[in-house]
């Protein structure tokens, strides 16, 4: 069988800005496929292309073996959860189920199983009468997804799902998705927090317009040659102080009690020196998706 | 649900679906609501007692400069039938001041020697001066200051004692509206305006707010179609302005004496159609603007100056240049006023006011489709 969603080198500008520069992957059925990027990596158009809501100049979207702007069977077959708001705000989480439960033409009986099931597993069952701009950030994308899933689409495509949404609820959101995932459906995540690349089956790295890197999660860190470092111990703000003035030492953020930080090669000896009359200790560490995508797109930016 | 078989019965369960959502907008947004339906009441009772056509008591100050008797009573003629009210007497050369300060609207100046002049059968001779800084009025006043002076030359050149009649006599009598008061006149006017306004501004918002709302990007990607969003936004609003025409006319009918002697439910069927015109107006606007507040004001200029202008509410559409005339044709308040005054001022039927109905029509027809076909299915 031929993949669920095709990006077949997606080209897309927007005046001088160019949002889609070749781009191309493929989703199969049963699949959870992420499309990890920062900002403006062409994310949103790719989904956007994908979904039928634009044209692209260049290349071909193909949903199912169908073009999704065709209308009729695929739209049936395609559900969206945008990155912006897009539900109805003055509405209540039951009638905005409702409408949209309508504008495919749900039977009733059909509707009210599976809005009672959705608003169960997204928790949302005691939830029903209040205003969808009542909603917490969380809350809300969960009902967009329950909106989106109502009419059991073989394609799910997820813009963002979990930006500006708490810890517990991400993990949430995640752990429906694996579950829609088991159940056939091809779905497609686009996230820019690169920690939450290793939940999918396989990944796609995005960066201006196409893909960096591809592949899934674990063989790509099993690829991934790079040391990645920690620096425990000493007074945090002196350390940080030190740390910065540092030319070896190309990023570093917080992880817990500890500064991750990403070292130029061969730069080790040098910030293990300068940390030691600090009290502090330089160790290496496991590599993440975070040190493997920032590495990539340092050299990127290199190139 | 039996509906959701059939191609068409989809069809109709999708425009219903559009439909029962824009209700529950409309009816969580009760302050637009109040507006659209408090604003017409409102603008109908100061446009019926504030806007009136109706001159009399026109100020008048008469400089007598014969202080005769025959001079007398030619002021009289001019203030007896409360036509003119006298405000004072005038210096001949005050006129300006008088004018300036609004004292007068007419000055009636009656040289010296007018009784003698009179008597000798010769011409005589009074002046009327005029404020015609409102040349409507002016003229008004002017036909009226002409009818009293004939008559009373008629009464004079008869003479005393001799009740001759008048060779000729002249009566005028107005149809359908005897008195000519300004408030059966412009009532069916003001209620295809005010719906044309609220009609327009309500519709283009709806369109433009989907847009700003980020919801329009979940419409398109569900597989509601164009027309079904198109039509399901223009039913509600359909309602709303019907309950505005309803208001309207009982205002009217109420307050104003305004008669309905034509059938009402011609009444709702060229409403109906005059209004699926401008809510489609309104849907186009909103198409092309995709932002509120473009929306807003390209809608309350395309609905308010051709409806207030361009429709024979104010100005007959006869007396516009000929370039006017021939825009007036694409405006459909124009055969919305027509076809209320046929219906509610002479009692016309169907077979009288069809040309307005069809008109109405045609514009609905061709500007739904218009918005439809120009709302592209994109979100970039």
């Amino acid at each position: 069988m031929s993949a669920a969603l095709e990006a077949r080198r997606m080209e897309k500008r927007f005046g001088t800005v160019e949002a889609l520069a070749g781009m191309s992957f493929s989703v199969r059925s049963g699949e959870l496929y992420g499309l990890v990027g920062p900002d403006g990596a062409g994310k949103t158009t790719a989904i956007r292309a994908l979904a039928g809501l634009l044209d692209l100049d260049a290349g071909e979207a193909r949903v199912l073996d169908m073009d999704p702007r065709a209308g009729g069977a695929v739209r049936e077959a395609l559900g969206l959860l945008p990155q912006q708001y897009s539900l109805y705000r003055d509405l209540t989480v039951m009638e905005n189920l409702t409408f949209y439960s309508r504008l495919y033409v749900l039977p009733r009986d059909v509707f009210r199983r599976r809005a009672e099931r959705l608003l169960a597993i997204t928790r949302l069952d005691r939830f029903t009468d209040r205003r969808a701009d009542q909603l917490s950030g969380g809350m809300y994308k969960k009902l967009a997804l329950a909106a989106a899933l109502l009419h059991e689409p073989k394609v799910l495509l997820l813009d963002e799902p979990t930006n500006g949404v708490d810890p517990v609820s991400r993990r949430e959101l995640w752990a429906l998705l694996h579950e829609f995932v088991q159940g056939g459906m091809a779905v497609l995540v686009s996230t820019p927090y690169m920690d939450e690349a290793e939940r999918c089956d396989r990944v796609g790295l995005a960066y201006r317009g196409r893909l960096l890197l591809e592949g899934e999660p674990g063989a790509l860190l099993a690829g991934f040659d790079e040391e990645a470092y920690e620096i425990a111990g000493g007074d945090r703000e002196r350390v940080e102080a030190v740390v910065e003035s540092l030319p070896a030492v190309r990023s570093m953020s917080p992880a817990g009690s500890r500064l991750r930080v990403d070292l130029v090669a061969g730069g080790r000896e040098g910030v293990a020196a300068a940390l030691a009359p600090l009290g502090a200790e330089l160790r290496p560490v496991a590599p993440s998706f975070e040190d493997l995508f920032l590495s990539r797109l340092q050299g990127e930016h290199a190139a | 649900m039996t509906l959701s078989g059939s191609p068409s019965g989809r069809f109709l369960a999708r425009v219903g679906a559009i439909s029962w959502k824009e209700t529950l907008h409309i009816r969580r947004d009760p302050r637009t609501l109040l507006l659209a339906l408090a604003m017409p009441v409102v603008m109908l009772l100061l446009f019926g007692y504030g806007v009136s056509f109706d001159v009399d008591r026109i100020p008048l100050a008469v400089s007598d400069q014969d202080r005769t008797e025959a001079s007398r009573r030619l002021a009289l003629a001019f203030t007896e039938n409360h036509e003119f009210q006298p405000v004072g007497g005038a210096e001949a050369d005050a006129a300006d001041t008088i004018f300036r300060r609004h004292r007068a609207q007419a000055i009636l100046v009656i040289p010296q020697g007018f009784e003698k002049d009179l008597a000798r059968g010769g011409p005589a001779r009074a002046q009327l001066l005029l404020d015609a800084a409102d040349p409507v009025t002016a003229s008004q006043v002017l036909n009226k200051a002409d009818a009293i002076a004939l008559s009373e030359s008629r009464r004079v050149a008869a003479g005393p004692g001799i009740s001759a009649a008048p060779p000729l006599q002249v009566k005028v009598s107005s149809r359908y509206n005897p008195e000519a008061r300004s408030a059966v006149f412009i009532v069916p006017g003001l209620a295809a305006y005010l719906m044309a306004i609220s009609a327009v501004l309500l519709t283009a918002l709806t369109v433009a707010g989907e847009w700003e709302r980020g919801s329009m990007e979940q419409l398109f990607a569900s597989p509601v179609s164009r027309l079904e969003i198109v039509l399901g936004k223009l039913f509600p609003y359909l309602i709303v302005g019907l309950i505005q025409l309803l208001l309207v006319l009982g205002v009217g009918t109420n307050v104003f004496d305004v008669p309905i002697l034509g059938s009402p439910l011609l009444v709702i069927l060229a409403g109906t159609l005059f209004l699926a015109g401008m809510l489609g107006q309104g849907l186009l606007i909103s198409v092309l603007a995709k932002n509120q507040l473009v929306a807003t004001q390209a809608g309350s200029l395309s609905s308010l100056l051709p409806s207030l202008l361009l429709s024979g509410m104010l100005v007959p559409i006869d007396n516009m240049p000929a370039v006017l005339r021939l825009i007036s044709r694409v405006v459909p308040a124009r055969y919305m006023v027509d076809a209320l005054r046929q219906i509610l001022l002479k009692g016309n039927g169907f077979a009288q006011v069809w040309p307005d109905l069809l008109a109405m029509l045609v514009f609905a027809v061709v500007i739904v489709a218009l918005a439809t076909f120009r709302f592209k299915r994109r979100i970039a």
